[in-house]
Formats: C-alpha cells, sequence, structure tokens
C-alpha cells in the first residue's frame, strides 16, 4: 500500500488525538470526509485510495480512542457494498456521494428481519440504509421509511430501527453467489472495524487510568506505586498487546472468513470489556461518575461486545470451526 | 512470496516424511531413551538444515526469515516431532548471548561446537536468588589468567546432560547488586564441578542443582567485561523471554487438535459451553502467536524495548495455562489416572495432568509471572518502581 500504517496512524492521531473525548459529531464526520478516510478503502480506478483493512483498523482505531460518535462503521459498509455492485450504472455516483460524507448506513446487528433493520447508526440523517439479505443486497433510499429512535446508554453512538416495506425502491447491489460472498465480507468488515474501535478504545483507557493511577495519591504515595494495581495494569496491557497484534495479523491476512474475524471482535471486545470494567474499580469513587470519562468508554465497549454479533456467538462458532479444522 | 514459502513448506513436509522420528512417544518414558532421541534427531535435523533457522545468515541453518521460521515450526508442530529440549538452552540461550557478546575467537570457538551437538545449561538462580536474581551470591576471584568460582546454582534446566553452563557470578560486592556481575562460560566437566538431579512436580528430572568448589574459569571464557554480567544476562533472558516463544506458540497452536480429539471422544461436538471456550482458547493462542511474532519483527528492525518481551512471555504462560486446564477440564476423571510421562514431549503431550503441572514451568521459570508484571508496570508503562530498600522498622511504622 502506498501508505504505511505509521503514516496514517499520524494522520488519523493528527486529525482526533487533540481533541476532547466524543467531540462534536458533526464536526467530526466532517474531518473524518475531509481527511478522504472514507475513501480510503475504495479502489484506485474508482477515485479511492485502495488501502484495504489495515488502514481501515488505523481509522477505526483512531475513532475509538477518542469515541467519536457517527455512522462511520456503517457507512465503510455501505461504500464496500458500492464497490462490489460493479454493473451498477450510477454506482461511481453514489460512492462519490458516500466518500464525500453523505450519510448512507447500515445495520450494525449481526441479524435483521427483511421487514426491520435493528442498531442502525444515524438513520435520521442517512439518505440511504443497506439491507443485507442472503440472497440480496439492496440500497434503499430513506425517503418514505420509518425510523424510530432508540436511547442507548452509550451516547457516542445514536441507533435507530428502520423499517422496510415491500413498496420500497431498491437499487440491488448484488444477488444470489454475489450477494452471499458480499455478505460474508461485510460481516467481516463489520467485526474487523468494531475489533479496531474496541482495541483503540482499551489503550485510551489503560492511559487515563494509569495516569490517574499515577496522581492519586492514598496511604502517602501515589497509588500507581502499589504492587496489587501495578500488576492489574500489566495484565491489562498485556492481553491488549497480544489483541493489537492479532488485529494487524488478521487484517493482512487474505485467508480470512467471517467467523475468524468474529473471532477477533469477539476477543477484541472482550479486552475492552475486561479493561473498562477495571478502570472503573481502579478509579475509585469518581470512576462511577458521570463527571469523570471511564463510563464512556464502558458504555462503548458494552455495546461493542452486543453489535455485530456477541461472543457467545462468535466463539461457539469458532469452537466448531476449530474443531473441524482441529481434525481434519 | 508466498509462492517461495508455499514452496519451503513442501520441502519441509517432504524431509520430515523422510526423517522425522515415529512413535516416540510410545517408547520415550525413560531417561535413556529421551536423552538418545534427543541427540539423534538434533544431529538429523542439523544435518537437514533445520536445527537453527533463527540463527543469523552465515551460520549453518540460519538465515531464515520470519515467515520461514514460522513455516517449519507450523510443520514440525504438524508432523509432531519431539521439542529439542536438551538442544534449547544451547540454540537459543547460549547462541543467542554469544552472538550479541561473544569475541570473535569465542563464537567461532562454541557456536560450530553447539550444532555438534554440545548441550548447554543456564546456571542463574541461587537458592536465595531466583526473582532477586541480582542478589546472587556465587563468587567469582581472578587470579592472573583464571577466575576461582565457589557457590551454589539450582534450578539448571538439563543441567545433569550438560556439558557447559552460561554462568552468572559474583566478582564484586561494591556499589549496585547489578553492577558486581559477570557472565562466565563454564565447562561442567572442569575439576570442582557437581551436578546433581532433582525432580519435577510430575516426577521428571528436567533441572538439576550445580555446586562449584574451587573451579578454575579461564579469563579468556567471560562473556563481555567484568562487572558487564547483568547486561549480558539481560540478553539470555530476553532470548529465553521473547524468541524462544515464537517456536513454542507456533507449537502450541498446533496442537490445538489434542483438545479437540478430546472434545470428540467424549461426546462434546454440540456441546456449546464447551465449543465457545474451545473457540476462545483458539483465538487467544492466535493472540499469543500474533504477539511473539511482532516481538521477533521488532527485534530484527532494532525496535525492540525493555518490557516487549515480557509481555510476549506473560501472553504465552497465561494462555498455556488456560489450554492446559481445558484439557484437564474436557479430560475428566480420566486425566486423573497417572499415565507415563512422555520425556520431552513439550508442554502439549495430551498427558493432561503433567501438561498442566508442566505450564508452571512458563509461569515460573525465566521470571515469574508476577515479575514479568513489575516489568511491564515499570519499564513499559513507566509507573514508579519499588523503594529499594525495605527494613522491618520501616514495614511497622
Ligand atoms: C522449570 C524451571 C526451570 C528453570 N530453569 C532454570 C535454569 O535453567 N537456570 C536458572 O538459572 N534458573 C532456572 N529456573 C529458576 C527460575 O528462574 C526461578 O525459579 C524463578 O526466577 C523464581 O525464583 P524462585 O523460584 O526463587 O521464587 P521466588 O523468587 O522465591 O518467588 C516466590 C513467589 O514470590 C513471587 N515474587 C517474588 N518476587 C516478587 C516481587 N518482587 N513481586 C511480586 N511477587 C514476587 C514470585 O512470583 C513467586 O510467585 C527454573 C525454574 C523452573 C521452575
Amino acid at each position: 500500500m502506498s501508505m504505511t500504517r505509521a503514516e496514517l496512524q499520524d494522520a488519523a492521531d493528527k486529525a482526533f488525538g487533540q481533541s476532547d473525548l466524543a467531540p462534536d459529531a458533526e464536526k467530526a464526520w466532517g474531518l473524518i470526509a475531509e481527511m478522504g478516510f472514507l475513501m480510503m478503502a475504495v479502489p484506485e480506478a474508482q477515485g479511492g485510495l485502495g488501502l484495504g483493512l489495515e488502514a481501515a483498523g488505523v481509522v477505526h482505531d483512531a475513532l475509538g480512542r477518542v469515541l467519536v460518535p457517527g455512522p462511520a462503521i456503517a457507512q465503510m459498509l455501505v461504500i464496500e457494498a458500492l464497490n462490489a455492485a460493479d454493473t451498477l450504472a450510477d454506482r461511481d455516483s453514489l460512492i462519490e456521494r458516500a466518500v464525500g460524507g453523505e450519510v448512507m448506513t447500515a445495520s450494525l446487528a449481526l441479524r435483521n428481519s427483511a421487514t426491520l433493520l435493528t442498531c442502525v447508526p444515524n438513520a435520521d440523517r442517512a439518505s440511504h440504509v443497506l439491507l443485507v439479505e442472503e440472497a440480496r443486497i439492496a440500497l434503499l433510499p430513506m425517503d418514505g421509511l420509518t425510523i424510530t429512535p432508540r436511547d442507548t446508554w452509550d451516547k457516542t453512538r445514536r441507533l435507530f430501527d428502520v423499517s422496510v416495506d415491500g413498496s420500497t425502491p431498491q437499487i440491488i447491489l448484488a444477488e444470489g453467489n454475489a450477494s452471499t460472498a458480499l455478505a460474508q465480507r461485510l460481516s467481516m468488515q463489520r467485526s474487523f472495524a468494531l475489533a479496531a474501535d474496541s482495541l483503540g478504545g482499551a489503550n485510551a483507557t489503560l492511559r487515563l487510568t494509569i495516569d490517574y493511577l499515577e496522581t492519586r495519591h492514598q496511604f502517602d504515595r501515589p497509588l500507581a506505586l502499589f504492587q496489587a494495581l501495578k500488576h492489574r495494569v500489566a495484565d491489562l496491557k498485556t492481553a491488549i498487546v497480544a489483541a493489537e497484534a492479532l488485529l494487524w495479523e488478521r487484517a493482512s491476512d487474505r485467508a480470512m472468513d467471517a467467523i475468524t474475524m468474529g473471532a477477533l471482535k469477539a476477543h477484541a471486545c472482550n479486552v475492552y470489556r475486561m479493561v473498562t470494567e477495571e478502570a472503573v474499580q481502579l478509579h475509585g469513587g469518581i470512576g462511577l461518575t458521570m463527571e469523570h470519562h471511564c463510563h464512556l468508554f464502558l458504555k462503548r465497549a458494552m455495546l461493542n461486545a452486543a453489535l455485530g454479533g456477541d461472543a457467545d456467538h462468535w466463539e461457539e462458532e469458532t469452537g466448531r470451526q476449530a474443531l473441524g479444522q482441529a481434525i481434519a | 512470496m508466498t509462492d517461495a514459502l508455499d514452496t519451503l513448506r513442501q520441502e519441509v513436509r517432504l524431509w520430515l516424511e523422510g526423517n522425522a522420528p515415529q512413535d516416540w512417544r510410545d517408547h520415550c518414558t525413560t531417561e535413556e531413551a529421551f536423552v538418545d532421541l534427543q541427540r539423534s534427531w538434533f544431529a538429523t535435523l542439523a544435518k537437514g538444515g533445520y536445527a537453527v533457522p533463527h540463527w543469523p545468515a552465515g551460520w549453518p541453518g540460519g538465515g531464515r526469515g520470519l515467515a520461514e521460521q514460522k513455516v517449519i515450526y507450523e510443520e514440525f508442530a504438524r508432523a509432531d516431532t519431539p521439542r529439542l529440549l536438551l538442544s534449547f538452552m544451547s540454540t537459543y540461550h547460549a547462541a543467542s548471548t554469544l552472538f550479541e557478546w561473544g569475541s570473535e575467537a569465542q563464537r567461532q570457538y562454541y557456536i560450530p561446537r553447539i550444532l555438534d551437538g554440545e548441550i548447554w545449561c543456564q546456571g542463574f538462580s541461587e537458592p536465595n536468588a531466583g526473582s532477586d536474581l541480582a542478589s546472587l551470591k556465587t563468587r567469582a576471584e581472578r587470579q592472573g589468567d583464571v577466575y576461582i568460582v565457589n557457590g551454589q546454582k539450582l534450578w539448571s534446566t538439563m543441567g545433569q546432560f550438560a556439558d557447559k553452563c552460561l554462568l552468572l557470578v559474583r566478582t564484586s560486592s561494591e556499589g549496585a547488586k547489578q553492577a558486581g556481575l559477570t557472565y562466565l562460560l563454564l565447562d561442567l566437566k572442569a575439576k570442582g564441578v557437581t551436578v546433581r538431579p532433582i525432580h519435577q512436580i510430575h516426577g521428571d528430572e528436567e533441572f538439576a542443582e550445580v555446586f562449584l568448589d574451587n573451579v578454575e574459569i579461564p579469563v579468556t571464557d567471560r562473556l563481555g567485561k567484568e562487572g558487564q554480567g547483568w547486561a549480558v544476562a539481560q540478553s539470555t533472558l530476553s532470548s529465553e523471554r521473547g524468541l524462544t516463544l515464537l517456536e513454542l506458540s507456533a507449537r502450541m497452536r498446533g496442537a490445538l487438535w489434542r483438545i479437540g480429539d478430546l472434545i470428540r471422544a467424549n461426546g462434546r461436538d454440540n456441546d456449546s459451553g464447551i465449543l465457545r471456550d474451545f473457540g476462545r482458547l483458539a483465538t487467544k493462542v492466535d493472540a499469543a502467536c500474533a504477539v511473539a511474532d511482532q516481538f521477533l519483527a521488532n527485534r530484527i528492525a532494532g525496535e525492540e524495548r525493555v518490557g516487549d518481551a515480557s509481555i510476549v512471555k506473560l501472553s504465552y504462560s497465561r494462555t498455556l495455562r488456560g489450554f492446559t486446564s481445558l484439557g484437564l477440564r474436557i479430560g475428566g476423571m480420566d486425566t486423573q489416572y497417572h499415565d507415563p510421562i512422555t520425556f520431552g514431549g513439550g508442554m502439549e503431550t495430551g498427558n493432561w495432568m503433567a501438561d498442566f503441572m508442566n505450564s508452571y514451568a512458563w509461569t515460573i521459570a525465566g521470571g515469574s509471572d508476577e515479575v514479568q508484571r513489575n516489568i511491564i508496570a515499570e519499564r513499559l508503562l513507566g509507573m514508579p518502581r519499588e523503594p529499594k530498600s525495605w527494613t522491618l522498622k520501616e514495614a511497622v511504622a
């Protein structure tokens, strides 16, 4: 790829690294589009950067670090689906609009019915929503669809239910075998993005926690001097570093499938949960307040764990797959 | 790139078909059989060019890239070859330290002998210097061209079979504890050396104690300068904590079928709880492999930081405990009956109780998990270090 991971990371850090946690949604979305983050995975032939999963990982990691709100993950799924629709007449203009920042959204739930899409970010601002079914993948104009806002604990994402009715016009992106293959790719992307977002958040939470332990004094010394606490922090760090190594390894492995990426997602979300749960505990009373930022990460970690299929689902699938492979 | 790796994989696979020992697990239940097999298998590997893929280019069998090493280890695990327990310290600990600190003469002398099958052990720990390694007391006094060494070493893995020993000794008691240490290469056949094997928890004798009574070591067998021993020892430990784990984690991944087998044999194929635990473990094993790979890549790029190796070791040791515990759990009552252990089977022999107990070797040896956590917290994350001295008065006050 033309840009290295480190260069991308730099760019992402410059864009979001300095900002406050959970920055203003409108501004952040503008910045994401302006930085070209949405066009990274788009092939060069269609005016994109053709950078693939690794670059997406850098971006979602950066967004997760500062809890950037908005529909970035959903939007990238739409863009991926549009990329694949090479017979669609106005594909290029749709892609252009999408990478330019016009919101086109998708469900982040593992399963949807043909009539109800759940966990759809920012549906109220979107022009289109992606419908993924076994036999058909289509883009639906939002006009005329019924949306219901769902109030989530995690305020950094705004989720909606979207009711689809049979008369809704559909822009077909893939059908039949092509649709099955694309659905797998979209599932992989979703899992991968949620994993990257989680590890970005886990890292930021750990940093926050260490800073706190170093400043907070009890019993005439910084808390950071207590080994009982240091050891827990070291375990968290070890879990994060190993999960990150796995993330980057799977980002560059072409032989990945939806289950293997789902396993990565489950693993990363387990780590994120563990880190944020420990963070609240290690912050003591302040960790339990709205004044402190800990809870923002905890809530996003809990939401990430539930979106795109939970650990129970993916771990069982992985176990079944590993059982098959181990015996083969 | 991938084509070249596929070719290598075919090459190794074919070579293993003709050369890998068969049925060794069945007869490797005595020490003699273990030592014979280890020696002959190492010689075969050395001849085939697969004994030391992690060595630098220029040495026979060395100069393999990270991806190539992985392929080789994966194929070894797949063919279920014996793990090189006996020459492990020689090809990793001794060789890495010699490559980094040895003079040209020392390297030219010792490295080829390692390939010829010379066995090394590591003499760092002592009865009163385990986690607090720098407080070791074995003394070396220089007299002309030799050091005269007196003291005792403990827990030297494979010490009873070894020819040579990486020896950390005290040459001065001035200043900081670390500053008085010196690194020597000891010939275990030298006069005044007594080696006594110790039984490990599962009955195997994998380590030994070493007594040193006025042993003479030539000054030319010193690595680094006098007083530089601590720095030299860090190379040895970093090899133990990072490099070796590339092979071990690849082998752990290769051994997942053992748990798969057990799930099938016990009819748990459709037990969601078991499948989830197995799935979670498989991903953790992958993460342990990935972090070992990343460590080696960083090391090759000269980007290793103090504490990185500790992360690799801690993640491996915890994963291995999880691996062996799951085997114990699914194996149920059967694992409680005492089966003979397979010497040299590695940590994943499928004798679950032995494997489980063996996993403690990794949570204790080479710096315990607690010590790794201290290193990660203090060195990598910059948290404040423990106060240096401790007195009863302070503790009571
Ligand atoms: C299988 C095996 C093979 C070995 N092979 C070799 C070898 O080849 N050569 C060699 O030189 N040595 C070898 N060792 C020795 C090994 O390095 C030591 O056992 C290890 O460093 C721990 O030291 P210790 O046994 O004295 O335990 P101690 O240091 O007495 O520790 C006891 C317990 O206290 C904990 N502890 C100690 N200090 C701290 C601290 N500061 N903070 C928190 N907890 C702490 C430890 O983690 C441990 O749980 C081997 C050990 C084993 C088990």
